[in-house]
């Protein structure tokens, strides 16, 4: 498989992943142009014995996601210090309810991260631990605290 | 149906159903990202890690067989050395006369002081082709010490079939040992020679002077009234001084005579003769000290490496908190 072949088959589940994990479309959007050019830059290192091209896409991206949650955090930090911060409006996908919309924006990123990966891209718990460098079992239970609070949160909005 | 009565897998495919495509600006920009991919394939397994992981060992195992194939240049090639002068100890002939090799003496026999009173023993093995040399040649070690005005203190010979050895100790005086050591050498090849020279004017000189000290307290004490404490102390110091001359005469006796161990033996019976090394030595030499670092590297390294876990440990606990404390914002 070629580089081509793998960022074409997966970019959306690159785009959707960092949706969901950064619950912001534009950023979305430039993260998952950066995940691209350094996986490209990477590319050497892929090992398709060692797992999927998603799964490493995922990792990459997963990467320049946290890169960017860092950097966003010393900007925040910086803005506090100065005025208001900047508030993203939350939208994650097209089709989703007022009532779903409002209770993912009550889950943290940890959390929206393992509902994307293991609900929306269908990804199996052995291999979304992968990407999240966990145990199997921790994102199992990372997924069950998520859902959970989901259903909560749309218990109270009902 | 309203939103909180749904379950778990109906909420599952709302997100599912859900899922985002990536808009076509953005599918354009990740192709140009793609068509720029770098037309040389790279080997998949070679890798920088990998490339180390063999390369290092292989540069130890190359240095180690050079350092230690490598001839030194500060030893003078000992083997080569001791061949030579057997050789030319071999040279003389067994039964001829003694008279023709006198002129030269081993290397390790240095000339004894004649002004200074010393100790001084050699060892000498020599190696004889038959048990009938072995007996001949321990008659004539006889004889070169008593013609050179020596005694033997010891004689041990024994024969097996056609392996014999025998052991002498000889007295010889100090002044002909150069003499002796080298007529005794000439009775067969040599394999084994050791000299030991020790002086012992120094002691004497000290001895010498307490003596002199002693027989001036015993002249002031001799001038002195001859009370009961009196010749109590002369009697002491008269016991002091005499054994003090019978331990000085004992010495210079002594040192009056070398002695000499002298080991005849056939090759049978012969200690092991010091092989040349083989072609693969210096493999075998470089693999004991690679054995050796490798242990060494052991038992520096797993404390290292101990350390070293620890610390990734807690570098990775650190990550994780703050990974986490980071996605635990919404």
């Amino acid at each position: 498989m070629t580089f081509a072949q793998a960022a074409e088959r997966h970019l959306d589940d690159v785009y959707g992943y960092l949706s969901w994990f950064t619950g912001d479309r534009a950023a979305a959007d430039e993260l998952t142009g950066a995940t691209f050019e350094r996986a490209l830059r990477l590319w050497h290192r892929f090992d398709p014995r060692r797992g999927s091209a998603q799964t490493w896409l995922c990792q990459v991206a997963r990467t320049v996601a946290l890169d960017h949650f860092r950097s966003e955090r010393r900007r925040t930090r910086r803005e506090e210090l100065a005025a208001q911060p900047e508030r993203v409006d939350e939208h994650f996908a097209e089709g989703l309810s007022a009532d779903l919309e409002a209770a993912l924006a009550t889950l943290t990123a940890g959390e929206r991260e393992v509902v994307a990966l293991r609900v929306v891209l269908e990804l199996d718990a052995a291999t979304a631990s992968r990407v999240l460098g966990i145990s199997a079992t921790n994102c199992t239970t990372r997924l069950n605290r998520a859902l959970k609070k989901l259903e909560e949160a749309l218990h109270v909005a009902a | 149906m309203s939103q909180h009565d749904l379950t778990a897998g109906d909420l599952a495919a709302q997100l599912r159903a859900a899922r985002i495509a990536a808009p076509p600006e953005l599918r354009e920009r990740v192709r140009m990202i793609a068509g720029s991919e770098p037309s040389h394939a790279r080997l998949s397994w070679f890798t920088a890690r990998r490339a180390l992981v063999v390369a290092v060992p292989v540069a130890a195992a190359v240095a180690a067989s050079i350092v230690f194939t490598l001839p030194s240049h500060k030893q003078p090639q000992p083997t080569a050395l001791s061949a030579q002068r057997t050789e030319r100890a071999a040279s003389p002939p067994l039964h001829g006369s003694v008279s023709k090799s006198f002129g030269a003496a081993p290397a390790l026999a240095p000339p004894p002081s004649r002004t200074r009173a010393q100790r001084y023993g050699a060892s000498l093995t020599l190696r004889l082709a038959t048990a009938t040399g072995v007996s001949n040649g321990v008659k004539r070690a006889l004889h070169i010490a008593s013609a050179l005005g020596g005694y033997s203190t010891s004689v041990h010979a024994s024969t097996r079939g056609r392996a014999a050895s025998a052991t002498l100790v000889l007295k010889v005086p100090r002044t002909h040992v150069q003499q002796a050591v080298t007529q005794l050498s000439a009775l067969g090849t040599i394999t084994g020679e050791h000299v030991d020279v020790q002086d012992i004017q120094t002691g004497l000189n000290a001895t010498d002077r307490t003596i002199a000290r002693l027989q001036r307290q015993l002249r002031k004490l001799r001038a002195e009234t001859q009370t009961v404490s009196v010749r109590r102390n002369i009697a002491t110091i008269t016991a002091r001084v005499e054994r003090l001359q019978r331990q000085q005469a004992a010495a210079i006796r002594t040192a009056r005579y070398a002695t000499i161990d002298l080991r005849l033996a056939t090759p049978a019976s012969a200690a092991p003769a010091h092989h040349g090394h083989g072609p693969l030595h210096g493999l075998g030499v470089a693999f004991r000290w690679i054995g050796i670092g490798a242990v060494y590297a052991f038992a520096l390294g797993a404390p290292l490496a101990a350390l070293i876990t620890l610390a990734w440990l807690a570098a990775r606990t650190i990550r994780r908190r703050r990974e986490n404390e980071l996605l635990s914002r919404r």
